[in-house]
């Protein structure tokens, strides 16, 4: 049971992104991948779930190939994959329940009363019990990105990919976002990767980290290693010092 | 001084590769959309609202254009008709002229307007909030969610539409010419009458129901295609607003050379 990003480039038109990115996100573990913005965080999150293909390289979930499979098969994938997307891509015409259910009404074998009952569940997860009714524009960033998390989670994936899950959002906010990843994994027992530049919330969050860096993969390790690695470009990306990437290139 | 000669050519054929690209795309949008309709559970349950949303919600504004465009036919008429042609022929003129051809365009244009901007927006903004990828994730196709419901409202309502906008037209075209032009209302049927022959129904119908199918398929197209923020919304939709109104008259005239 694992995520392998192996060796994956991607370029849109002249613009080269990804230039041989390798990650894995181990069973039960979160993974966080790190990156200024523009890195091609969310490029490489997206070829998990088939949004987009490399151009080189290979995503395997489970140890099967992303790329080349029919949609049908795409489907069952993504049913397994839950996507918590930056901005949360609430449907704006649906109730909060509604969009939690949305992912449900694709699943044939599970029945109206277990849909109502899971969706449920989903929200009380995510601490939007009574937030039912409400549509996505009567709520806060905060619930925003928890109403997402509960639309992600309430097909019950093996595999939760988290986009910029606290951009935008108050310290406070951050950390009942970061505390609900933690519960995912911990309760759900989901493996995660969360891809940021929010370095504290980083640290809350990670059992391992990957920072990508013009293309590839710069450094891969324990937070602990991130902490005391003297690469002045990860130095630079925790310290928030700009001046230490500039004098390493 | 080659550069600036070769300017106008070199912006000619950018122009061309451009359109072509586009129509391109559109067929492609249209091809997806015929695969996708054995996605029956998915694109079914929304076809209804679509079609209230794109058919019924645009009843008023049809039956209003329509209304002052048969005064308006009426007026003309009795002022061209002067002395020369009996007065009668004013129910010919409004008559042929709403179902051949200001019914279908106008009812066609204003909905280009109204449904093909709405489509194109909702469609945009979806696309640039992530909701479509969001779509795909849950294993729904985009296509089969968004763009067949609308378009098959789109073919069967527009139709319609047009059908009501016409008899107002007429109706209206009526009431005008029995209050203001002193012709009896059997005189102004003797003149909708005259040269009446079913075909003109069919003709005017076959016109909205192609109308209905560019104006959704290229409000969706545009929709799917937008790139950017709030400026790429309100390009796609001034975009589908101007394209699907050229297709509407550029069609209209197609059917006057294939029919009549």
């Amino acid at each position: 049971m694992s995520i392998e990003i192996d060796g994956i480039h991607k370029a849109f038109e002249s613009n080269q992104v990804l230039r041989g990115f390798s990650v894995e996100a181990r069973d039960g573990e979160t993974l966080v991948i790190l990156g200024q913005s523009g890195s091609g965080k969310s490029v490489t999150i997206k070829h998990v779930v088939g949004l987009l293909e490399p151009d080189q390289g290979e995503v395997r979930v489970d140890g099967e190939r992303v790329a080349g499979r029919t949609l049908e098969e795409l489907f069952a994938l993504r049913r397994n994959v839950g996507y918590v997307f930056q901005f949360a891509a609430l449907f704006d015409s649906m109730s909060v329940a509604d969009n939690v259910a949305m992912g449900l009404r694709r699943m044939r074998e599970v029945s109206d009363e277990e849909r109502e009952e899971r969706v449920r569940e989903a929200l009380r997860v995510v601490d939007l019990v009574g937030f039912e009714d409400r549509s996505p524009s009567e709520l806060s960033g905060g619930q925003r990105k928890r109403a997402g998390i509960a639309r992600a989670v309430a097909t019950r994936p093996s595999y939760l990919l988290y986009d910029e899950p606290t951009t935008g959002l108050d310290p406070v906010t951050r950390a009942v976002v970061d505390r609900l990843i933690n519960r995912m994994k911990d309760e759900l027992g989901v493996t995660g990767i969360v891809i940021t530049h929010d370095m504290e919330s980083a640290f809350r969050v990670a059992d391992r980290m990957a920072m990508l860096y013009e293309g590839i993969c710069r450094l891969e390790g324990t937070p602990d290693d991130f902490r005391n690695s003297e690469d002045p470009v990860i130095r630079a990306f925790i310290e928030g010092r700009p001046e230490l990437m500039e004098n390493s290139s | 001084m080659t550069r600036t000669l070769l300017a106008p050519f070199t912006a000619l054929g950018r122009g061309v590769r451009v359109f072509t690209l586009a129509i391109g795309r559109w067929g492609g949008l249209v091809i997806d959309a015929a695969r996708a309709l054995r996605w029956v559970e998915i694109w079914a349950p929304l076809t209804l609202r679509q079609m209230t949303r794109i058919g019924v919600d645009s009843v008023p504004i049809a039956l209003f254009i329509a209304a002052f465009t048969g005064i308006v036919l009426a007026l003309q008429a009795s002022y061209t008709f002067t002395g020369a042609i009996p007065l009668y022929f004013v129910g010919v003129l409004v008559g042929k002229t709403m179902m051949l051809e200001l019914g279908p365009v106008l009812t066609g244009l204003a909905l280009s307007g109204r449904v093909g901007a709405n489509i194109s927006a909702e469609i945009g903004t979806m696309r640039v909030t992530e909701q479509i990828d969001a779509l795909e994730t849950m294993a729904y196709p985009p296509v089969a969610y968004l763009v067949v419901p609308r378009v098959i409202a789109g073919t069967i309502m527009f139709p319609l539409v047009t059908a009501l906008a016409i008899a107002m037209g007429i109706v209206a075209g009526w009431f005008t010419a029995i209050q203001l032009l002193e012709l009896s209302t059997p005189e102004f049927i003797r003149g909708l009458t005259l040269f009446f022959v079913p075909f003109d129904v069919a003709y005017a119908m076959i016109k909205a129901t192609s109308f209905g199918f560019v104006v959704t398929t290229i409000g969706c197209h545009f929709g799917f295609g937008t790139r950017g923020g709030a400026e790429g919304v309100g390009r796609s939709t001034t975009g589908a607003v101007v394209a699907s109104s050229m297709v509407i008259l550029v069609l209209d005239a197609f059917w006057a050379v294939l029919l009549l």
